[in-house]
């Protein structure tokens, strides 16, 4: 084939031939960066994937067609591309990039590691093995019309943590359970219920009413209201909602009128709650039949998705998923689980029913499904032409980073429309590393705010080391002078530990825990500052970040940057929309960096 | 129940993009016909960006066989198409990937089609140029201009990217504002408002009642209160409206022993004062508009806008908000059905059936009636005019010599290079350095015409020289995602498409918007 050198240097486009990258992520800007790679001269890549292919999708992974649905992505990828070229070299893994086979060693196989990844715990992962692998990677995403693409290499320019993210949102469980006011908890409710019956069960995901709602204090003299509640409950109190499902053969009207009516009359008791909110009102299934109306269901023009679903629309499509599923369980066998996903029809309809449901007893505005599924999957449109944009920026970055020119890299941001700079692209010179980054910096170190009467070993394996912390496996000792193993990361070796909490090991304020994560060759100090004054359902505080909030804007653009960026798109999930009116809304630097775009 | 199915199937397949533009957006889409001149990087690279979505159609016309350099940086065209008909070459493989597309190709020139056919192009939804040369850029920009078919242009060049929209007038009534401000009325009250929010009576209410009331009433209620106080005099500036919060937060409930009580929605109601507080009149945007056209609205537009119908999320029971929002869906239905009279009237005095305007149609442009938006280009012989260059534009833009625009005028010269030459400079490498010589000769010239006093640097022709008309593939890819939303936009008549010509600049990844 005729390799067009045209304008690159010859000397680069040589270099091209013989060097080695990494691709992790063959979805929208995967699939475009690998045509860009190989159209570009290089030969030898790899690409990384676990996924397999959707047919939502296929509006913008032009790599596959309808006949790969449920095949692997990076298989795919890989063929497509070799009908193309069949000269070049490529090699597919259908796995996980955070599977402890692909370790240091395998990254230093690299060049130039590119990022097309969808989800910040992977983001996390490679860039801390691309940094103890000393291996350059360029980051990248979109979302909707807006996307980025930045250099990050260890000790000249920020990582990708060295900026925090604010916090994923997360909700307390009372307002889950007892109190929903928006319906993002009503979703959240039902996608814990989906699991709670048919998915795998978690404690952390309860549904039921939550008694020990601190707000929920009761008064003595009431205790026969509640007593009575509780003895209608009372079977569901002692097995597991999933196996009382089973023992009612996931009865679709039983389970309505447990979860619609029981659950609320029960929550009513509390009445507590209710003295300045809004009271929840029950719903009976015989009721709502003997008075649904046919003309409920007419069906409007539009998409069948976009519509608002009535009460009783939403009790037949609540039975109508409870049967699917149920049948799906069935033909699964013993002991089967389903896991929920937002492009399955009828756990998509469960979710949308049960969570309407929901709505409506609490007094909301109820949703139609298309909305739901935006919320309920943290939908973010992607389109081709984005995609298309960016991974065109990142071969660029690319090149320049081969030719050995870091110093002309950029942090390049896409906007929606040129801005009133009249510019499409704003590229930013790249920012040092941040010294108190406690992933880059040459001794990390945190300092956490937790209850060590009340945090658990596993809390802090699960919750703080590997959620907030981004470590795949940890190992933690304490610095109490008799290096106290507490966590390994050998399988049984301190299980015996998970359940028991800090201050039983001795651990209080100022004590010094080290953690290590061999895979990621990455070690953090964790300093622990004990309080008893963390408000209610947050295990702990890291010090020195606000959650939630974005950090203040440095930076040095290159332009002054006081675009209008349209980062709320239409379609982005919103999870705090009461009453706030669309402000106008201008973004610093450092905002917008957090503006992180997931499409893969 | 196959139409159904088929239609479910789309949904599927187009779901993560019907969240920015819509069923009625992919409808237009799906209703287009692209016609594409060049299956080049570039254009396959375009193309496969609006296949992708699923347009219509779409027709490549290119005389060209393939060669080897573009299997080499053509993802669309293989080694086994070398030879072939390029426009035939790269029609079969993007219609591999979608098969709701249906592609066409005609293998002839563009410039043989202009002398035999002119109308043939006539029937597109959009053309997009690619690597046209000048002459045929100015032909076929006179033949769309006058056909009303919006012409886009593309070129890469090296690691320049270069955009050109050619549209006599696109109109959008869906532009997607950032920040659209919430039309509500409240300082012009409708008659129906008005008899909403006197059923309320915000002292005789049991607490839970009082605290579950929309903002929208509360401030309304208390507005009327100060009208009549205040001589009818909106509160203004910062201290009238800070008085004004006052009393709402007067009307706050409050305990036996006189503290008052949580009442989110009377939070929200003193949060929105400002924003409940601006003035209903139509913008500056707007008003030019109807202005300028016979326009239908323009019954509404000398007093007010016809009503949005919408009202935005708010602290309020759902029987509450519900009665509201009703009010203003009625009132926006009732403002539409007006408007929709006077379509009437208006398509019988031209002599064109009732129908030919939707229902549907009427009422999403009277939903949008304050977002409307109407691009009007230059055309491709005003800029090039001696007469009628926007020297303005070039000359305050050069002022930086490193300027996005030195790249426009260097395309310039480069036109002209292949004018005289027949080729682009730099193409073989043995003529490099003469090229050189005689792309300088090219820019001044180019200066001299237009009477520009510039100064363009050397290294600029040194540069242009070595990129040989080189297309590489990642500047491609990168203008092709840019062109096929800029097409999109068009096709879907939804957001604002750039006005009119977009340079892009691969080495400082820096990319600029000129008027010219």
């Amino acid at each position: 084939m005729v390799q067009l050198v045209g304008s690159l240097r010859k000397e680069l486009a040589d270099s091209l031939y013989t060097c080695k990258v990494l691709v992790v992520g063959a979805g929208g800007i995967g699939c475009e960066l690998l045509k860009n790679l190989v159209l570009t001269g290089f030969k030898n890549i790899e690409v990384i994937d676990l996924d397999t292919i959707d047919v939502s999708n296929l509006n913008r992974q032009f790599l596959f067609q309808k006949k790969h649905v449920g095949k692997s992505k990076a298989q795919v990828a890989k063929e497509s591309v070799l009908q193309f070229c069949p000269s070049a070299n490529i090699t597919a893994y259908h796995d996980s990039i955070m599977n402890p086979d692909y370790n240091v060693e395998f990254f230093r196989k690299f060049m130039l590691v590119m990022n097309a990844l969808d989800n910040r715990a992977a983001r996390n992962h490679v860039n801390r093995m691309c940094l103890a692998a000393d291996v350059p990677l360029i980051e990248s995403g979109t979302a909707g019309y807006l996307g980025q693409v930045t250099v990050i290499k260890k000790g000249l320019t920020e990582c990708y943590e060295c900026q925090p993210k604010p916090a994923q949102k997360t909700f307390p469980g009372c307002t889950i359970r007892n109190t929903p006011s928006e319906p993002i908890h009503c979703i959240v409710w039902a996608k814990y219920l989906f699991n709670q019956l048919f998915g795998e069960e978690d404690a952390d995901q309860e549904v039921s009413p939550d008694t020990a709602d601190p707000e929920a204090a009761w008064n003595p003299e009431e205790a026969t209201a509640r007593a009575s509640a509780s003895e209608k409950d009372g079977d569901v109190k002692r097995v597991s909602t999933k196996e009382w499902a089973r023992s009612t053969g996931y009865d679709p009207i039983k389970l309505f009128n447990k979860l619609f009516k029981d659950d609320i009359m029960y929550l009513l008791t509390m009445d507590k709650l209710w003295k300045k909110r809004k009271a929840p009102t029950p719903l009976d299934w015989t009721q709502l039949e003997n008075k649904a109306s046919p003309q409920e269901e007419s069906p409007a023009s539009g998409l069948k998705d976009q519509q608002v679903l009535g009460v009783w629309g939403c009790c037949q499509l609540f039975k109508h998923s409870v049967e699917t599923l149920r049948s799906e369980l069935r033909e699964k066998g013993d002991n089967a689980e389903l896991v929920w996903d937002k492009d399955d029809p009828a756990a998509m309809d469960f979710v949308t029913s049960a969570a309407n449901l929901r709505m409506h007893i609490f007094s909301m505005n109820m949703k139609s499904r298309f909305d739901v599924k935006s919320m309920a999957g943290n939908i973010i449109p992607a389109i081709a032409t984005t995609n298309a944009v960016i991974a065109g920026l990142i071969v660029l970055e690319g090149l320049k980073i081969l030719s050995g020119e870091l110093e002309s890299c950029r942090t390049i941001f896409l906007n929606k429309c040129p801005n009133v700079r009249k510019k499409l692209l704003v590229p930013c010179v790249l920012d040092p590393p941040s010294k108190n980054c406690y992933v880059c910096a040459s001794k990390p170190e945190v300092t956490v705010k937790l209850n060590v009467q009340k945090t658990t070993v596993l809390s802090l394996q699960d919750r703080i080391l590997k959620e907030r912390f981004g470590m795949v496996a940890p190992d933690v000792q304490i610095e109490d002078g008799k290096g106290t193993i507490l966590i390994s990361s050998e399988e049984g070796e301190t299980e015996a530990n998970n359940s028991k909490y800090l201050s039983d090991f001795g651990i209080r304020n100022g004590s010094r825990l080290q953690s290590d994560d061999f895979l990621q060759d990455y070690t953090l100090l964790i300093n622990v500052l004990h309080t008893e004054e963390l408000e209610r359902d947050v295990e702990f505080e890291v010090v020195g970040e606000a959650p939630d909030k974005a950090p203040p804007p440095q930076s040095n653009p290159e332009e002054v940057n006081s675009i209008t960026n349209g980062n709320k798109d239409s379609a982005q999930p919103s999870t705090s929309s009461k009453g706030q009116p669309q402000t106008r809304k201008r973004l610093s630097q450092k905002e917008k960096k957090n503006l992180h775009g997931h499409d893969l | 129940a196959t139409m159904a199915a088929t239609k479910a199937s789309k949904e599927q397949k187009y779901d993560r993009q019907l969240r920015l533009w819509g069923d009625h957006g992919q409808e237009t889409l799906e209703n287009a016909h692209v016609c594409l001149i060049n299956a080049t990087a570039t254009g396959t690279e375009i193309l496969k960006n609006l296949v992708l979505p699923g347009i219509g159609a779409f027709t490549i016309v290119d005389g060209h066989t393939v060669s080897g350099e573009d299997a080499g940086n053509n993802f669309f065209l293989s080694n086994n198409s070398i030879g072939r008909n390029r426009a035939q070459a790269a029609t079969e493989l993007l219609q591999e990937l979608n098969g709701d597309v249906s592609g066409n190709f005609v293998e002839e020139s563009p410039d043989k089609l202009l002398d035999n056919d002119p109308e043939f192009f006539h029937r597109f939804t959009i053309v997009i140029g690619v690597q046209l040369p000048e002459s045929t850029c100015l032909r076929l920009g006179s033949v769309l201009w006058n056909a009303s078919v919006p012409f886009l242009i593309c070129k890469t060049y090296g690691l320049i990217g270069y955009m050109r929209l050619v549209v006599q007038e696109h109109t959008v009534i869906e532009s997607h504002p950032d920040n659209a401000l919430e039309d509500l009325r409240l300082d012009q009250p409708f008659e129906e408002f008005k008899n909403h929010t006197n059923s309320y009576d915000l002292d005789s209410m049991d607490k839970k009642d009082h605290s579950h009331t929309p903002w929208i009433i509360i401030v309304a209620k208390y507005l009327e209160k100060w009208l009549s106080e205040h001589n009818d005099q909106l509160p203004k500036n910062y201290k009238e409206k800070e008085a004004f919060r006052q009393t709402i937060r007067e009307g706050i409930i409050k305990t036996d022993g006189g503290v008052p009580e949580d009442e989110e929605n009377f939070e929200e109601a003193i949060k929105n004062v400002n924003t409940a507080l601006n003035l209903t009149k139509v913008c500056g945007v707007i008003q030019l508009i109807f202005y300028h056209s016979s326009c239908v609205c323009r019954v509404f537009s000398l007093i007010h806008l016809p009503v949005r119908g919408t009202i935005p999320d708010m602290i309020a029971d759902s029987q509450k908000f519900i009665n509201l929002q009703n009010v203003y869906r009625e009132k926006a239905m009732q403002d539409a059905a007006a408007v929709s009279k006077h379509v009437e009237c208006l398509l019988r005095s031209v002599g064109k059936p009732p129908e030919s305007i939707s229902e549907k149609d009427i009422k999403l442009f009277c939903k949008n009636a304050s977002f409307l938006r109407v691009v009007r280009c230059r055309s491709l012989a005003e800029e090039y005019s001696v007469d009628s260059v926007n020297k303005d534009e070039i000359a305050s833009y050069m002022d930086n010599p490193d300027s996005e625009m030195v790249f426009y005028l260097m395309l310039r010269a480069v036109d002209r290079f292949y004018q005289q030459h027949s080729r682009y400079p730099g193409v073989y490498n043995y003529q490099v350095e003469e090229d050189i010589n005689k792309l300088k000769v090219c820019v001044n010239s180019l200066l001299q015409e237009y009477s520009l006093s510039v100064n363009i640097k050397d290294d600029y022709i040194h540069e242009f020289c070595r990129y040989g008309a080189a297309e590489p593939h990642t500047v491609s890819a990168f203008l092709g995602g840019s062109a096929a939303q800029e097409a999109i936009k068009i096709i879907s008549h939804q957001f604002v498409p750039f006005n009119n010509t977009f340079i892009y600049n691969a080495m400082s990844q820096t990319s600029a918007t000129f008027q010219l």
